[in-house]
């Protein structure tokens, strides 16, 4: 006879195994299905090539909620986030005396610094620089709360479901009406037009724009974009703990802390158990059938994959209506995103500040100029990989050692644009794949000629990659496209982003949900709770 | 002092006109200061080569029914015609995309391209219609107040909460959805001819600087299908006389309810004292005192060029100056010395050239033409929908020889700002011109040789003549950034501007731009409200 849970997870991804831990610690029976050999999905760490130590897609932490680090306590299982000091961005000198050709921009943690790297760019950015930070923590203090509730249905009779909301409307009321502006702006407009209106120094506005498409099929004159910038200033709110940084060991280091915290707790974790099928009947999801064919049975199922795996790859066909169905096939993925991992034997030299020092030890920003940003996405709007694209580069190895033999490095390279579906005329990924590493490599040369000499191995993860290995549709790393129309009460389906399916005791608890991607862990969290009620059960 | 009228009227815009004759009928001493030689704004039919031509906007079905029945507009002249054809999509492959105001007629087309499109078309006119229905009654709502303790309330429970449950939970969720997307992504969900969609999603990005693959563009296809009867595809009316008729009616119904109307009147400054407006001021001097002052001008130009920097405070300054003007259309107005004759048309050009003739084949192709002025440079391959009114109204060419027509283009995408260059540059502005000519050349040959007069206007000529800033004839990007609650302003939608007694009421107010008097008959009835509040 099957065994039977409490709650089986499907999915061992950072969110699937933090909604494990939040049940089991509430005393729930609790069973983690992870298809793959290693835990974390999109967080994990791997040894690519011997010696060589990559955070094969998920390459940095920002966003991780600080009361799931708290209540799991995650730095006892072993969570060390290492910090990265600053972006450097760097220019070349093609660029020209106009755009600071040959230069560089650098900001840092230090803000004194950072004010002053600025002013030798433009003495009313480093002024403005000041006023806008002070704005965006002001803003970021302000949406933390959105990121913990349960989206209410607009439509819905019930006016319980909005009590959320009218309290956020009453803190939005108290605000000052510049900052309820500036709001608005950042939840409606593109990043460029909201920058514009502070700054005048290109890259640093191509920069900070970078950070609002990450992982997205946009712009950064796409409206919609704007909302991400708040994303940095987020961890500082939190205080105590440093929400920037890269784990110890890569970002498997934190799927394995919150792994550790959950078997502590009591969850159960088996790998190399894929799941087959949802078993649903009468309406009501009673168990999963692995596809070995073992059969294991839970009052609750929570998924922690996509909506449109789980309810058009693992729910029977037959129990969901089509009109659902349809709304599930509409939702858009779109990965946008690729991976370039590299072991060089060593460091890249770049042309605007020679030599290795502190300028390597943070995120190095291929971000020159707006135009250069919009241009790269010109290009995967037509299907095809961006010519000359946005890369963020980190080397893990100037903070963490252990990542790869002495004196060596590992570079983790995350590229925009590569769009999942290519012009028709470029083939497949499996054609392209090699051509796009290429056209990464001489993006890097152009500011860092040396990097063709330091190669030892080089990795090419396309969005296609990321799908086939990890089950991202689309290679989306967010489990479906982060547009405004896709947030909130949006998430995956409309009048289902409560986290509930249309199948009784079925639950989504990844990405897919409200709000959103990132290893936040806040959808596994909040699903979690949301069960606990259902449940009748104190979250312990 | 004795105020000289309770209310002055800056700009004599087809808003700010609606404004005037409401409150002239609500018995208020009203004036009308127009710094054109004309009024009527953007509503403008003007002579060229002996001809006359809609000079900037070229249709009118989007004018609110209510306005034309309160001011009586018909029996001031208004005369509406609204051909069979609703537009009329050539394409290059010699195929064309034809929609009718008859749905049937539209589906019947559309089976020879598409099966899947033909049978999606109903639901999809239908859901147009349906969110349109809902955005219409919107748009005449002022959007609530969000100073209000019960802001809450009002959403959830009164008229706009009520509005929104009376689409029902399926529409309900559609609206939520289909608002912020991209119209590319929107008209996909139903069709999968690209010719069709392009024709379509054109309405989404027409005056704006955006492309159909732009967040937000769903949202302006729905508001132009808003209060009208055009569903899916879309408004096509005509004034007899072209747009300046409509300028006229309301210029007469504002009279005929004691308006005073003065052109050649060109309003220097909003005077105010102690953050309460006193009235108007000119270049040269002359001073006039009211009450209330309403601004038929873009809220940018109102705010930063003709009030008192202190009265407005640096904050709404900061804001007004960076309210989103980027003009990218340009007008181009033909006088033909015949009637084209487009490959697609297959000989049947009389009847079907009556409507909007959209030249956008396919969504990338928007798109690029798009790119192009994001980097501040013209379309090498504009996009635009050109109109003949005169097939409708032959009345424009009276005089002329037999066979001329005239042909109104509004083309995109030419940005008000160049990277390099002025648009004033030799040959700048007719290459404007010759990229829509040589278009329309390929798609109907011989149609250069019809062209007698050519006429060209820019986002610069129309910041200039017009007083639009950044040329944007709709007073302002419909963003989602600059949309309802927040358009112009959050804290000002309600048609209220930082100074006591000044009011918005041209298409930079909710519900935005184009010709259909709604900013300005929801001014009015504030306007009114106030002041029967200032009284009692």
């Amino acid at each position: 006879m099957a065994q039977r849970y409490d709650a089986v997870i499907i999915g061992g991804g950072h969110n699937g195994l933090v909604s494990a831990a939040y049940l089991a610690r509430a005393g729930m029976k609790t069973l983690v299905l992870e298809q793959r050999h290693v835990l974390g999905g999109a967080a994990v760490t791997e040894e690519i090539f011997p010696g060589f130590r990559f955070s094969v897609f998920s390459y940095v932490v920002s966003l991780l909620r600080p009361e799931i680090i708290r209540e799991l306590q995650l730095p006892r299982h072993g969570l060390d986030i290492l910090p990265l000091d600053g972006t450097f961005t760097p220019l070349r000198e093609s660029d020209g005396p106009a755009a600071g050709g040959g230069d560089y921009l650098w900001r840092v943690n230090d803000h004194g610094r950072t004010i002053r790297e600025l002013r030798r760019w433009s003495k009313l950015d480093a002024e403005a620089y000041e006023e806008y930070g002070q704005l965006m923590v002001e803003m970021a203090r302000f949406i933390k709360p959105i990121l913990a509730i349960t989206p209410p249905d607009l439509t819905s009779l019930d006016p319980r479901p909005l009590m959320p909301l009218a309290g956020l409307a009453r803190t939005f009321q108290g605000l000052p009406e510049r900052q309820q502006a500036v709001f608005v702006q950042l939840m409606t407009m593109s990043a460029a037009d909201f920058l514009d209106q502070w700054f005048e120094t290109d890259p640093l506005k191509a920069t900070m724009a970078a950070s609002g498409i990450i992982g997205t099929y946009q712009g950064v004159r796409s409206p919609g974009t704007a909302y991400v910038l708040l994303h940095h200033y987020m961890g500082e709110i939190d205080g105590a703990f440093r929400a920037w940084g890269i784990p110890k060991g890569g970002t498997g280091g934190v799927s394995n802390a919150i792994a550790s915290a959950a078997r502590a707790l009591g969850a159960e974790i088996r790998t190399e158990a894929p799941v087959a099928r949802i078993i649903v009947k009468n309406g009501r999801a009673t168990g999963v059938a692995l596809e070995d064919g073992e059969e294991i049975e839970a009052r609750d199922i929570l998924s922690s994959v996509d909506s449109r795996r789980t309810f058009l790859g693992l729910v029977e066909p037959g129990a969901l209506e089509p009109e659902f169905e349809e709304e599930v096939r509409r939702f858009k993925f779109r990965g946008s995103s690729g991976k370039v991992n590299l072991a060089v034997d060593r460091l890249p030299d770049f042309t605007c500040l020679p030599g290795e020092g502190e300028h390597l030890r943070g995120a190095i920003s291929f971000s020159p100029s707006l135009d250069e940003m919009e241009q790269a996405y010109d290009d995967a709007k037509y299907g095809q990989f961006s010519r000359k694209p946005y890369i963020d580069m980190i080397i893990p190895t100037l903070v963490d050692p252990s990542m790869a033999p002495p004196g060596k490095h590992v570079i983790s390279c995350f590229v925009q644009y590569a769009p999942y579906k290519l012009a028709p005329e470029l083939g497949t990924w499996d054609d392209q794949r090699e051509a796009f590493g290429d056209a990464v490599i001489d993006r890097i040369a152009e500011f860092a000629p040396n990097i063709r000499d330091v190669i030892l191995h080089r990795n090419v993860q396309t969005p296609l990659d990321i799908e086939r290995t990890t089950g991202l549709s689309e290679g989306n790393i967010f489990q479906g496209e982060l547009s405004l129309e896709q947030l909130f009460f949006n998430r995956p389906v409309p009048g289902y982003a409560r986290f509930r399916t249309p199948i009784r005791d079925l639950w989504l608890c990844g990405s897919a949900t409200h709000p959103g991607g990132g290893i936040m862990g806040a959808n596994g969290r909040i699903a979690a709770m949301e069960v606990l009620k259902a449940r009748g059960r104190k979250a312990a | 002092m004795a105020n000289d009228y309770d209310v002055a009227v800056v700009g004599g815009g087809h808003n700010a006109l609606v404004t005037a004759a409401y409150l002239g009928r609500a018995g208020k001493r009203v004036i009308v200061l127009e710094r054109r030689a004309r009024v009527g704004g953007a509503a403008e039919t003007s002579e060229l080569g002996g001809v006359r031509v809609p000079r900037l906007a070229h249709t009118v079905g989007r004018l609110r029914p209510s306005v034309v029945r309160d001011l009586d507009l018909r029996a001031h002249g208004l005369e509406l015609v609204a051909p069979d054809v609703s537009a009329f999509a050539p394409q290059p492959d010699g195929r064309a995309i034809t929609l009718w105001s008859d749905q049937a007629r539209t589906v019947d087309g559309l089976r020879a391209i598409s099966t899947h499109d033909a049978d999606a078309y109903p639901d999809f006119d239908r859901l147009v219609r349906s969110l349109g229905r809902f955005l219409g009654e919107i748009a005449g709502q002022t959007p609530p107040d969000i100073k209000s303790p019960g802001l809450g309330d009002a959403l959830a429970g009164l008229k706009l909460g009520r509005t929104f449950r009376g689409l029902g939970k399926r529409d309900g969720h559609t609206i939520l959805r289909v608002l912020p997307m991209a119209v590319a992504d929107f008209v996909a969900e139903a069709f999968e001819t690209d010719a069709l969609q392009a024709a379509i999603a054109w309405r989404g990005v027409q005056y704006c600087s955006a492309g159909p693959w732009s967040a937000g563009t769903a949202a302006v296809l729905l508001g132009d299908s808003a209060g009208n009867d055009g569903g899916a595809a879309g408004q096509t009316v005509f004034a007899i006389g072209g747009p300046g008729a409509v300028a006229d009616a309301l210029a007469a119904a504002a009279r005929a309810a004691g308006v005073e109307i003065r052109t050649d009147a060109d309003v220097a400054a909003i005077t105010s004292r102690d953050g309460v407006v006193t009235g108007v001021a000119f270049a040269s001097g002359e001073e006039i005192a009211a009450a209330s002052v309403v601004s038929g001008v873009d809220p940018k130009r109102t705010l930063t060029k003709l009030c008192d920097p202190v009265a407005i405070g640096p904050s709404m300054l900061w804001r007004a100056g960076n309210y989103r003007t980027p003009g990218v259309v340009s007008k181009v107005n033909l006088v033909l010395s015949g009637l084209p004759r487009f490959t697609a048309a297959a000989g049947d050009d009389e009847q079907l050239l009556r409507g909007r003739i959209v030249v956008a084949p396919g969504i990338d192709a928007i798109e690029r033409a798009f790119d192009a002025s994001k980097y501040g440079r013209a379309s090498e391959s504009p996009v635009f929908e050109a109109t003949i009114p005169s097939l409708v109204d032959p009345s424009l060419v009276e005089g002329a020889p037999a066979g001329t027509h005239v042909m109104s283009v509004v083309a995109q995408y030419t940005p008000y700002q160049l990277r390099e260059g002025s648009w004033d540059d030799d040959g700048r502005r007719s290459s404007v011109g010759d990229a829509v000519v040589a278009a329309l050349e390929a798609l109907a040959p011989g149609f250069g040789g019809l062209v007698r007069e050519r006429e060209v206007l820019t986002p610069l000529d129309l910041e200039r003549d017009y007083g639009l800033s950044g040329g944007h004839p709709l007073h302002g990007e419909p963003g989602l950034d600059q949309f309802f609650l927040w358009r112009p302003f959050l804290g000002h939608a309600r048609y209220r501007l930082p100074i006591e007694g000044l009011y918005l009421a041209g298409s930079g107010a909710h519900p935005g731009g184009g010709i259909t008097g709604q900013p300005g008959q929801n001014a009015a009835r504030e306007i009114l409200a106030d002041l029967k509040r200032r009284r009692s």
